[in-house]
């Protein structure tokens, strides 16, 4: 088990190695891929769709937040807007209810001329100075004293010779001066008023004031002029024609209410911008117009309502008139909207502001001129060079009778209130900006979750794919180390999975392949030590066998020597007068034991051919010996053919016995006396060819027996006689001959050898020895010659 | 007994000899081991000896002439009947074994 430890670790660090030369290849790389490839795809899924959906949700909750917060807005705007034209027309309608007490209490007068004049009296009595005019030399009119309630002046031309009023004009002082009964209690109490008076009818216009100012002075100092035309056509044109149009029914009231007002102008007694409320007052049969009472409010008490106005941070509201002229705005807001003032005055009468929305430098603002309906607008102002959204909300105040230069008619002011939109959204742009905020918190913690889920997610993949495929790893690192022949190693069975299974199997099969291993080794250990020895014992040999072919080569040249020593010389070849011999011999790789001759002795002509067994030196000495003793017999005379064989076979017999040469031989011999030629012994086939073309095949087995079998072969001897003519041919030859083989292993054959002798028996024998010859080669090819070829050709002369 | 080679084969069936193939050995060394089965067979049959020739194509001199020794061996055993089967197919067969009967002339030559 230690070893197996080593083992482990050296196995485990293989296949790290292993893992890092192929880092996307091996297959824990797959493992993790594959597995971290759908945890990244599911992660990717569901962060998706979650952001996705928070994403909705916050477009959602900031669209409806928007559509509550941006009503709500519009809801208070608009409720602000009623609320502060309600307190404008409050203001006006307390103005309009002073003046109408005033103007109840003169019509009652009026309506009761006794009483008026009881009242009158009274009032002389008690206040002297209220009735009582003094001439003003510099002005040309008549006033009273300081120290009344109220003042009254009687204009120039309402004055007798003697600077005193007009009598009428004095009924008329007294009849007024009920007016200090009232007016102080009026002007003290109610709505903030500048002044309240009476003016009296057109023929007699008197002009009684409360409180007392220096009025005909500040006539004389702001309307030069006046103290010459009457008051009401100098400064009121066309209201007191108007008025009178009502009463005969000319005319009707533009709005049912006795009340006229006038637009603002410079007030000619404390020089304010005021605007004047008119109650006039009636005959008492109500068939003419019996003047006015009136009341002054100055601009600044409108003005404070309006620039009270306070939407979100510089929201500010302004009043105008129908015509466009605002008269009531702060001036923050003249700014805003671009108002500028003009000086007014332009016509006749009292004069004003002019400061119209008409002239405004802001286009938008300039086309709310002449449409300013109620609603919400929403425009864009220019603030120093940009356009900025503005809401602007108007609301019109109830009609009045609004008198201008001329006429009466009807005429309603505009409330407008101004709101940056921005601000108006602030908190709309502040909801807005905490859901987008905490969209984006929750969005980054989503990523943030899913890049720590992945984290953990890789990690533990990294971790779970080495332990599961730890152990392919380790199967893959051993098998390659088995590849490599190191066949010790064994991998960790660290599971009991199909991979726990594997490695035992691993194990067992490498635990048998190092058995094997082991055992091949020890026998090839064995096996070489063996060849080792059989090598020595086969140089051993092969020395033996170069020594002993050196000896067989030796042997060899010696027998091809001795064969080629023996043959017939040329000469002796063509020393027949009538025979024309040709010969052919060719030895074989290993010289065989062909043998042929010619011998010649007092003119007889012996022809040998034979055949002896076997090869190398002992057929070579054979054949010597055959041939010695042919020449020995030859010379001795034995003509006889039987008688020489048999004794050539003694010979040889008992030489082969003494030299223990195991072998024979097959010999012939022809013998030519001059007509007849004598064939005797065994040997191959002799061919004949007659002059005419005729083959003749003579066979010799009966001729005789194998030299050197049998000591005494004289029972088997005979001689054949063939004749011989002019022309003919005789050939005769050893098997090697007819037994030579093509490369198919075909003999060439004797049918062949015959064919050829009759096709080139007209030839010489030369020329048949070479045709026959040539043509053999040509029939062997390449293949091996075995034995020994010999060709004899005869031809009769 | 079974003499084999990559082209001819000798072996022995009962009291029947053989040779089949092409013999071309070079020397009566080299046909010793035939010339031994052979004689062995002649020695161990009392009766009948039969040499089968029939599948032998080629037979070369050196072959012959052991023929032609086994052949002067039976003669001189006498009490065994040898029996040679040839066949004419092959030209060598009827060119040499007529010797083997002139050598021995109780020998049954059988050339089919």
């Amino acid at each position: 088990m230690a070893d197996l430890g080593g083992v482990r670790a050296e196995t485990i660090l293989m296949a790290n190695t292993q893992i890092g030369n192929r880092p996307w290849g091996s297959f824990r790389a797959k493992f993790i891929l594959v597995v971290g490839g759908a945890v990244l795809f599911d992660l990717l899924i569901s962060g998706g769709l979650a952001l996705w959906n928070v994403q909705r949700l916050s477009r959602d909750a900031t669209e409806e937040v928007g559509h509550g917060l941006e009503q709500a807005s519009l809801d208070y705007i608009r409720t602000y807007a009623n609320s502060t034209a309600a307190q404008v027309s409050l203001l006006l309608g307390q103005v309009n209810n002073d003046v109408g007490v005033l103007a109840g209490v003169l019509q009652e007068q009026i309506d009761n001329p006794k009483g008026q004049a009881e009242i009158g009296s009274a009032i002389s009595g008690i206040s002297p100075g209220s009735v009582g005019l003094s001439f003003n030399p510099a002005g040309q009119w008549a006033q009273n004293a300081p120290g009344s309630p109220s003042v009254v002046s009687a204009w120039g031309y309402l004055l007798d010779k003697d600077h005193s009023p007009r009598t009428d004009v004095q009924t008329e002082i007294r009849a007024s001066a009920v007016l200090d009964l009232i007016a102080p209690s009026l002007l003290k109490n109610g709505s903030s008023k500048l002044q309240m008076y009476f003016i009296g009818p057109k023929d007699r216009p008197i002009f009684r004031t409360a409180p007392y100012t220096e009025q005909a002075q500040t006539f004389d100092r702001l309307y030069p002029g006046h103290n010459d035309a009457n008051f009401w056509d100098f400064f009121f044109p066309g209201l007191y024609e108007a008025w009178q149009g009502w009463a005969v029914g000319r005319g009707s009231r533009p709005v049912p209410n006795e009340i006229t007002q006038t637009a603002p102008y410079t007030d000619a007694i404390t020089g304010k911008q005021i605007v004047s409320f008119f109650h006039p007052l009636w005959s008492a049969d109500r068939k003419s117009v019996a003047g006015t009472a009136g009341a002054d409010i100055t601009l600044d008490q409108l003005a404070g309502i309006v620039e009270n106005v306070k939407v979100a941070d510089s929201g500010f509201g302004f009043l105008a008139m129908s015509d466009g002229n605002v008269i009531a705005i702060s001036k923050e807001g003249e700014r805003t909207i671009g108002l500028r003032s003009a000086s007014g005055g332009q016509g006749t009468g009292v004069t004003g502001l002019e400061r119209s929305l008409r002239d405004s430098s802001q286009p938008a603002i300039a086309q709310l001129a002449s449409n300013h309906d109620d609603g919400i607008r929403h425009l864009l102002l220019d603030q120093n060079g940009e356009p900025v959204p503005f809401m602007v909300i108007m609301k019109e105040l109830p009609p009045v009778n609004l008198w201008e230069p001329g006429k009466v008619r009807q005429d309603a002011m505009s409330l407008g209130i101004v709101v940056p939109e921005r601000e108006i959204y602030a908190s709309l742009f502040a909801a807005q900006t905490k859901i987008f905020d905490a969209t984006n918190r929750i969005v980054v913690y989503q990523v943030l979750a899913i890049l720590l889920s992945l984290m953990i997610v890789t990690m533990a993949v990294l971790a779970v794919s080495k332990r599961i495929t730890g152990g392919i790893s380790a199967l893959a690192g051993a098998a390659r180390r088995i590849q490599a022949q190191d066949y010790s190693v064994r991998v960790p069975v660290s599971s009991r999975d199909e991979v726990g299974e594997a490695s035992e199997a691993f194990n067992r099969m490498a635990e048998q392949i190092s058995y094997h291993t082991d055992n091949l080794e020890q026998l090839v250990e064995e096996r070489t030590v063996e060849i080792e020895g059989a090598k020595e014992e086969i140089s051993a040999l092969n020395a033996l066998l170069e020594r002993e072919n050196r000896r067989l080569g030796t042997e060899l040249a010696v027998a091809e020597r001795i064969q080629m020593m023996v043959l017939p010389l040329a000469s002796e070849l063509a020393a027949s007068k009538d025979l024309e011999i040709a010969a052919y011999m060719s030895a074989a790789d290993e010289v065989g034991g062909d043998y042929y001759d010619v011998l010649e002795a007092d003119g007889r002509f012996k022809i040998g051919i034979g055949d002896v067994t076997g090869h190398g030196l002992e057929s070579g000495v054979l054949m010597l010996m055959v041939q010695s003793v042919a020449r020995a017999l030859q010379e001795a005379g034995t003509t006889d053919p039987v008688k020489f064989l048999v004794d050539l076979n003694s010979a040889l017999f008992k030489n082969i016995v003494r030299t223990r040469i195991d072998k024979h031989l097959t010999l012939a011999f022809l013998d030519y006396d001059g007509s007849d030629m004598l064939i005797s012994g065994q040997h191959e086939e002799v061919i004949v060819v007659r002059a005419n073309g005729n083959l003749e095949r003579i066979a010799t087995m009966d001729l005789g027996l194998p030299i050197g079998l049998e000591s005494d072969i004289s029972p088997f001897v005979g001689t054949r006689k063939v004749p011989l003519a002019k022309d003919d041919i005789i050939i005769l030859h050893t098997d090697g001959v007819t037994e030579a083989e093509n490369e198919k292993g075909e003999l060439f054959g004797i049918d062949r050898l015959c064919q050829e002798a009759v096709r080139l028996h007209l030839q010489s024998a030369d020329l048949i020895v070479a045709g026959i010859i040539d043509k053999l080669m040509a029939y062997i090819g390449p293949h091996k010659i075995h034995d020994d070829i010999t060709l004899l050709v005869l031809r009769h002369r | 007994m079974e003499i084999r080679y990559e082209n001819f084969r000798i072996w022995t069936e009962d009291e029947t000899v053989f040779f089949d193939g092409v013999l071309r050995l070079a020397g009566p060394e080299a046909y010793a081991p035939i010339y031994s089965l052979a004689l062995a067979a002649l020695h161990e049959n009392n009766e009948r000896v039969i040499f089968d020739l029939t599948g032998l194509e080629f037979l070369n001199s050196s072959g012959i002439n052991l023929l032609a020794k086994l052949t002067i061996e039976a003669r001189t055993l006498a009490v065994v009947r040898l029996v040679v089967k040839g066949t004419a197919r092959y030209p060598w067969q009827s060119k040499s074994l007529p010797n083997l009967k002139k050598l021995y002339p109780q020998l049954d030559l059988q050339l089919a």
